[in-house]
């Protein structure tokens, strides 16, 4: 641990060789997805470098929506609307319940904070049986509402957003009630602003979450039409498996969103994890 | 304006507003956790009238070697799972603290199989690992073996296992490795001046030190085992042998392939009953109250 010793023990070099092997065999399922998709057919099992690149797998998944009655482009559409949705959802409703919970004293606050962090404690898998029972109730299943509704507040969301509104000073509250500001202007000019990394981190799990959820689109979506691309894409891997060229393509597709979004983001993303430590 | 009208209409602002969360958490938290109550007693198949059963499910269940099938198999696979990638992440977090260079290049590309969306990178390593694979080739030109990793029992767990390793050493890693740099460094120095070799310094101070994060990410990674559910779906289906069934799979299909909803729950609340319990176990077992001092 301390410099000066452990640096003449094991030559630092090694250490950066190992990191660099490791980082490409940590990245390599990625490139060989990518590569795999602009590869002809034949080669995507037989060599990494291609003779020539294509883009035939993606105009297949163009064309797949009318020959194989899997609309690719409308499921990434789908999953864009529903994950769009249900996150700019989520944020504004944390921010505005998280608010009453922080910064309004009330009777009863401090019954409500702790039911929130009750309700934290159950996994959401105990849910799915009876929320899809509550869905075909309300016969709503295949519509988007049975993928946008059951997650469009959070507690985790409303506890992440109390937590950072205790930190902003009252002296900003105090000075925006004297100039006549309402509630919500204040939580929208003043308490988000100052807490835009709990906004972008609150937004950033919750996007990945719904972009990447599987198991509850696969039971509340039949219609090609309605599906998340997560779910089609694993329908066209099951029925059509020896397309391989197309699935790939399809799964970049799948995978290329939330890696953008990582990356831009990283920051925040790295704050998340040191803020789950707390 | 006097101090309890003020007062009044606080109350009135934080209710109304509260009032809205209640209401959407009566519908979409409320009502679910009332019917898994409901349907875990029950007898149903979404169509014909409900029966009320009692605890049959859970005789059921007991009796039922599916399920005892998917204890074992969640067992085995953390045999597997928590030892690789808590050993991969703490090697992992340990060269971090020791290099200077391209840290964040090592973070991000360890970090970015974090966010791979779990349909596509089991679609991915199915591919990886089938028959006429890269590793196949790999370990054929190398060997001149090939490794059936998905059709026989004891590999299709090992290679899931290794799957969501692949998945966890960044995310693990970097909370390992936060708990790392709070370790101050006057306690390795005064332990040097009383001679501690290296592995006298990890056992003494680092590991004790570390307690908190190490118990973090054993939490973490057996909650995520009993959720474990695209993976097995995708690759191998449950198979072979039922070896790969996990609570997750099993809940689905007893609901949405058997229409036994009521069944179903009662699995769903003895995975998370088991869940707490391992949680509790682990906490009660490994964690330590720490001090820097």
């Amino acid at each position: 641990m301390t410099k000066g010793r452990f640096v003449k023990k094991i030559p630092i070099g090694i250490l950066y060789v190992v990191l660099f092997v490791a980082s490409i065999i940590w990245i390599y399922p990625y490139l060989w997805m990518a590569m795999g998709s602009v590869k002809p057919a034949p080669e995507i099992f037989t060599r990494f470098w291609p003779s020539r690149f294509t883009t035939e797998h993606y105009s297949f998944l163009l064309q797949a929506a009318d020959r194989m009655n899997r609309p690719f482009i409308r499921a990434l559409m789908n999953s864009i609307f529903v994950s769009v949705t249900v996150t700019v959802c989520v944020v504004v409703s944390s921010a505005i319940i998280g608010y009453a919970l922080s910064r309004i004293t009330f009777k009863g606050r401090e019954k409500l904070f702790n039911f929130v962090i009750f309700q934290m404690l159950f996994p959401g898998f105990l849910f799915i049986v009876p929320l899809y029972v509550l869905i075909r109730s309300l016969r709503l299943p295949d519509t988007y509402a049975a993928m946008i509704l059951p997650s469009i507040m959070s507690a985790w969301g409303v506890f992440m957003f109390a937590q950072s509104y205790k930190s902003v000073p009252i002296d900003y509250i105090e000075a925006a009630k004297i100039d006549g500001a309402g509630t919500f202007w204040t939580i929208f000019k003043i308490m988000i602003p100052l807490s835009s990394s709990t906004a972008s981190i609150v937004g950033l799990f919750t996007f990945i979450g719904i972009w990447d959820n599987f198991m509850w689109p696969l039971i509340v979506m039949r219609d090609y039409n309605k599906m998340p691309l997560s779910v089609l894409l694993a329908s066209f891997n099951m029925q059509y498996g020896q397309y391989v060229g197309p699935i790939l393509a399809g799964s970049v597709l799948q995978t290329l969103p939330m890696v953008l979004i990582f990356l831009v983001f990283r920051k925040y993303f790295l704050q998340g994890i040191s803020m789950s430590l707390k | 304006m006097g101090m309890r009208t003020l007062q009044r209409r606080e109350t009135i602002k934080g209710w109304s507003i509260s009032s809205v969360y209640l209401a959407y958490t009566a519908i979409f938290w409320g009502y679910p956790f009332v019917w898994l109550f409901i349907l875990a007693l029950s007898r149903w198949n979404f169509l014909t009238p409900r029966r009320f059963v009692w605890f049959d499910n859970f005789i059921r269940m007991v009796t039922d070697d599916v399920f005892w099938q998917v204890v074992f198999n969640t067992f085995n696979f953390m045999l597997y799972f928590i030892p690789m990638v808590l050993g991969i992440a703490l090697l992992f977090a340990i060269a971090l603290t020791k290099i200077k260079f391209f840290k964040t290049f090592f973070i991000l590309a360890f970090l970015v199989a974090n966010v791979s969306s779990g349909v596509a990178y089991s679609i991915i390593f199915s591919n990886l690992f089938a028959i006429n694979g890269p590793l196949n080739r790999l370990t054929y030109n190398l060997f001149g073996k090939t490794i059936p990793w998905f059709s026989e029992p004891q590999l299709a767990l090992f290679a899931i296992a290794m799957m969501v390793t692949w998945k966890f050493i960044g995310y693990y890693g970097l909370i390992l490795y936060s708990g790392l740099q709070v370790i101050p460094r006057s306690l390795y120095e005064s332990a040097e001046l009383d001679g501690a070799t290296k592995w006298v310094k990890f056992r003494k101070i680092t590991l004790p030190l570390l307690n908190p994060s190490l118990v973090m990410v054993l939490i973490l990674s057996i909650v995520l085992t009993f959720g474990i559910f695209t993976e097995p779906f995708i690759i191998t289906g449950g198979g072979p042998m039922r070896r790969t069934l996990t609570f997750q799979m099993l809940i689905y299909t007893t609901a949405f392939q058997r229409l036994d909803p009521g069944y179903a729950s009662t699995l769903a609340m003895a995975t998370a009953l088991l869940t707490f319990g391992c949680v509790f176990l682990t906490r009660k077992l490994i964690e330590r109250e720490v001090s820097f001092v």
